[in-house]
């Protein structure tokens, strides 16, 4: 019962197909073809069978609808050729052709994918590769030096023995230092340990120093030094006659480190000609050489 | 349908439709029958009939029978003339020297 229900609604399916196929050909070929379509149906016997017949058929009035126009309008061109005009066979244009859709097709996909990039649809797939950059300060560690031990210092005693004749020389007086607060000061101590010729313990000499009118100090200390703050005290040579006056130009015998300090004492030195004490040898004054300090400080 | 001879699109279904109106070309074939010898679907073998039929290498004609008595729809019955049976001749023996018309 059920199979004869099945086998009424394919067989009405299947010619309802072909009657609608048939109604689509060309006028003439409408009846002839529902009529050979429906002879062949009738000598399918599967329901398949007759299903993919009456379906193909549905297809093939496609090609034929379409041959059929293509042949009509080559002739109707002909005729008009024919008859003086130049035509264009053209097939109907109120439906699309194949050509016309293929193009559409192509023109909507490139939209389609303009339209994704214009939205950043590529964003939403592209994964980063890498994490961004980071900036690391690396401490580089110095490596240990190893330096090598210092040799342990090898002390040993020496006896230093000195020759029998060797004379010790006598201590001197002290060098006179000119001091900024008064115009003499007494000689300071000399340490000189320049050798000095033996002397007659009979004589007994004194060196002299800077006496009264000796210029001051502070009138010869240079204003760039006092403005550096610089002090010093410089050691000057000087030879003076039996007057107080100097033989020769005076020379630095210790610096106070500073040349311009240096500089100054000498010109107070020298501008004190005729000021100094000259030396003594038993009570007489004599010409001689004697170094002097001249002290430049500054006052709190 | 008879009409002068035209140019036929040889394809391979084109051929296949031929081959089996060769094998004895006095038959009269109908749509089924062809479609039992060579295989094809119903929606390639009808237009391939229809552009010989056109072309004027086949003639077609109604079966000879009564639907009403015979209960059944006539079939078309499809034939080489003798222009499209010299075409095709000459088809296959230009195919079978390796120069396809």
């Amino acid at each position: 019962m059920t199979s004869e229900r099945t086998q009424d609604w394919v067989d009405t399916l299947t010619q309802g197909l072909i009657h609608h196929a048939a109604q689509r050909a060309p006028g003439p070929l409408s009846e002839r073809l529902e009529e050979e379509w429906l002879a062949d149906l009738a000598e399918r016997h599967g329901k398949l069978s007759r299903l993919r017949l009456s379906l193909g058929c549905c297809w093939a009035v496609y090609f034929i609808a379409r041959e059929q126009r293509i042949a009509t309008v080559h002739a109707a061109s002909a005729t008009v050729a024919h008859a003086g005009f130049v035509g264009y066979p053209r097939e109907d244009s109120s439906r699309l052709s194949s050509r016309s859709a293929t193009f559409f097709v192509v023109v909507a996909l490139h939209v389609a994918v303009l339209c994704g990039l214009a939205v950043g649809l590529s964003g939403h797939f592209t994964k980063p590769t890498a994490a961004p950059f980071v900036t690391r300060v690396i401490e580089r560690v110095p490596p240990p030096i190893d330096l090598p031990r210092p040799p342990t210092p090898n002390f040993s005693t020496t006896t230093i023995t000195l020759p029998p004749d060797v004379e010790v020389p006598p201590i001197q007086a002290p060098l006179p230092l000119v001091d900024a607060k008064a115009d003499v000061s007494p000689a300071p101590p000399v340490t000189d340990s320049a050798p000095v010729p033996p002397m007659q313990p009979a004589v007994l000499r004194l060196n002299g120093s800077p006496g009264k009118g000796f210029p001051n100090t502070d009138d010869f200390y240079p204003d760039i030094e006092i403005r550096a703050g610089a002090q010093g005290l410089a050691t000057v040579m000087a030879c003076v006659d039996a007057k107080g006056r100097l033989t020769s130009n005076p020379t630095i015998v210790q610096s106070s480190g500073r040349p311009r300090l240096d500089e100054a004492a000498l010109k107070l030195a020298k501008a004190g000609s005729g000021h100094y004490v000259a030396s003594t040898e038993d009570g007489r004054p004599v010409s001689a050489c004697y170094p002097f300090g001249i002290r430049f400080y500054l006052r709190k | 349908m008879g009409k002068p001879e035209r140019d036929v699109r040889m394809s391979l279904q084109t051929l296949k439709v031929l081959e089996s109106f060769l094998e004895n070309p006095t038959d009269q074939l109908s749509g089924a029958d062809v479609h039992q010898r060579c295989k094809l679907a119903s929606g390639t073998l009808y237009p391939i009939l229809l552009r010989l039929e056109a072309a004027g290498w086949f003639v077609s004609r109604w079966e000879s029978i009564d639907p009403s008595s015979a209960g059944r729809p006539r079939r078309r019955l499809y034939r080489l003339t003798p222009t499209g049976l010299k075409r095709a001749g000459e088809v296959f023996a230009s195919f079978n020297r390796g120069v396809f018309a």
